[in-house]
């Protein structure tokens, strides 16, 4: 079976829930939400039994555009995982949409297409398209909330940012065409090796692309919008921001690297944007009440972690760390709906005495903050890590030295938290009222990221040969 | 080295200095300062103008000025599609099916939106 089928029957997937939606009115529309996940884990069962070959440099046509190795296999079984996840967290925040509750599961697994498709892109073009269809189906589900005055915000925000990155990546995307008159990255990649290429215009192309990425994984300085967006948008969105949107942004990252890292200058480049992200992330979360916007800038400061990964040409490193952030990311942002929705508001104090009202919720979110910190055992230890390692083995102390400050000063942050759950005396003593499938969820992610945390082998194995494609070529 | 690029430059040179020269010369040249009143009226045929300069319209228009535009721009695609059609189409099928296939997704675009009620005017 070929790998394209996946985004294919994503897509049908998502046109028939549509469909489902428009002409049976009197649906209970949460039955779509149940189709959706059901269909995304058939299509993530089917996603075993494709062929996945080696990247073909002289492919042509479709093959040219589409690459199904096995670096973008990770990250399509990724993408549906992030998928279902954040469809079982629509369900339980769903009593707080207004209007058009159907398409707001549905649209998500468009996007989960283009995530898929972004995993596979090999071309400038395959990767512009790909990217809007993710980004398209976000400016919509950012402002679904839309008669909440902060959500509209949110909405405007992300919109026009997202919009002028774009116009950004775009116009790399012609300057590199321009020096080299290829869109094909693995073409590409072999005009930059020329000796009489054009350096600066070459140069200037590659930066604004990587000013394009860096908006889609929050890096800093493109990452103004991010407290803002998350905050604002519906709870599960902002999750689905934070996992689906960052991870793809990195694997066209991973990619797009491979072909710009001939350039020297590149690598200082993203070294030095790796260190602003970590320190300007970590301390902005040091001060903020609201959970949401800690978690906005805690988002921030894992983007800086990877990018230590992705300039230490570690693509195992990145992908562990990706899988890790996943779980621990959705695990917080899960029970953060379900105390919202009891409590009405998304700040550090509504978590007071969490421990008395809900000890299931307290300990699934003691386990995602201790994740998040790096304490051992987690997953978010063992992929630090490896991030830290990988940089080790490539010489860049300096850049290792910033993380582990950095590192301690999240512990403060992530700690706080805790502290309001076990410490602080409750406002309420209402038990919190939550579905039998979240608890489950709950349950699942609390245990992966324990046993990654100590028996971190089984994504390592299926990342060993989805291997850098940076290292691939040196 | 960068020399290829002087058209990019003079291009940019262009477009800044035009649009300075133009509204440096509409201050310099123009006569401004004789203004009064009635010259600052909208000119409406010589009658006397009735209403707002920009009345708002029903959100219905913008619904469907968008749809128009949607459909309008597969066009776009369906012209390379139709030059090549006739060479490629004894050698393979693929064009058929991928343009069908696009087609496809549209038509079930535009029957969503029929049956959202989008192109109804009178709710």
């Amino acid at each position: 079976m070929q790998a394209a089928v996946l985004e294919i029957s994503a897509l049908v997937l998502g046109i028939f829930l549509l469909l489902c939606e428009a002409f049976a009115g009197a649906l209970d529309k949460r039955r779509l939400a149940y189709g959706g996940i059901f269909g995304l884990g058939l299509i993530l069962l089917a996603s075993f039994f494709v062929t996945a070959g080696p990247l073909q440099p002289d492919a042509v046509g479709f093959w040219s555009f589409y690459a199904a190795d096995p670096l973008a296999l990770f990250f399509k079984r990724f993408a549906l995982a992030t998928t279902m996840l954040v469809l079982i967290m629509m369900l339980e925040s769903a009593p707080r949409i207004q209007s058009g509750l159907g398409e707001f599961f549905a649209l998500p697994i468009f996007t989960c297409a283009g995530l898929m498709w972004m995993a596979s892109a090999i071309d400038f073009v395959m990767i512009f398209v790909s990217l809007e269809l993710v980004t398209m189906s976000f400016y919509v589900l950012v402002a679904y909330t839309r008669r909440n005055p902060v959500t509209l915000e949110a909405g405007v925000k992300y919109l026009i940012l997202s919009a002028l990155s774009t116009g950004f990546l775009v116009y790399g995307i012609t300057w590199v065409f321009g020096v080299t008159g290829e869109t094909s990255l693995a073409r590409v990649a072999a005009a930059f090796s020329q000796p009489n290429l054009e350096r600066a215009p070459a140069l200037f192309g590659a930066v604004l692309i990587l000013v394009g990425l860096g908006f889609k994984i929050a890096a800093v300085p493109f990452q103004i919008w991010v407290a803002d967006v998350y905050q604002g948008a519906p709870t599960a969105v902002t999750a689905y921001l934070s996992v689906g949107s960052k991870a793809a942004g990195f694997v066209v990252l991973l990619r797009v690297l491979s072909a710009f890292f001939i350039l020297p200058q590149v690598q200082r480049l993203l070294v030095a944007v790796a260190i602003a992200t970590l320190i300007y992330g970590n301390l902005a979360a040091l001060p903020q009440t609201n959970l949401k916007r800690l978690l906005g800038y805690s988002s921030i400061a894992h983007a800086g972690y990877l990018l230590v990964g992705v300039v230490s040409f570690s693509g195992a490193a990145v992908g562990f760390y990706l899988v890790s952030y996943l779980l621990m990311t959705l695990l917080s942002f899960t029970v953060l709906i379900v105390v919202a929705n009891s409590a009405g508001g998304e700040e550090i104090s509504d978590f007071d005495g969490l421990s008395k009202r809900s000890p299931f919720l307290a300990l699934a979110m003691m386990i995602s903050m201790l994740s998040l910190a790096g304490v051992p055992f987690t997953a978010g230890f063992f992929g630090k890590f490896m991030v830290f390692d990988a940089a080790i083995q490539q010489h860049q102390t300096a850049l290792v030295v910033v993380a582990v400050v950095t590192v301690a000063c999240g512990f403060y942050y992530y700690l706080k938290v805790i502290r309001a759950m076990y410490w602080e005396s409750p406002a309420r003593a209402a038990p919190i009222a939550f579905s039998q499938l979240s608890r489950v969820t709950m349950t699942g992610l609390m245990i992966a990221i324990i046993t990654l945390g100590v028996y971190p082998q089984p994504i390592l194995r299926a990342l060993s040969d989805a291997s850098h494609p940076v290292t691939a070529q040196r | 080295m960068l020399s290829e690029y002087l058209p990019v430059l003079l291009h940019i040179v262009v477009a800044i200095g035009f649009a300075v020269s133009a509204l440096l010369v509409s201050v310099l040249l123009g006569k401004s300062g004789r203004t009064n009143r009635t010259k600052d009226t909208a000119y409406e045929c010589g009658m006397v103008p009735q209403g707002e300069a920009q009345p708002r319209f029903s959100v219905k228009f913008y619904l469907v000025a968008m749809l128009f535009i949607l459909f309008d721009l597969e066009i776009v695609f369906m012209y390379p599609w139709a030059v090549v059609y006739r060479e490629t189409i004894g050698a393979d099928k693929t064009i058929l099916w991928s343009m069908l296939s696009f087609v496809s997704i549209l038509m079930v675009g535009y029957v969503y939106a029929l049956k959202k009620g989008a192109l109804d005017w009178k709710n």
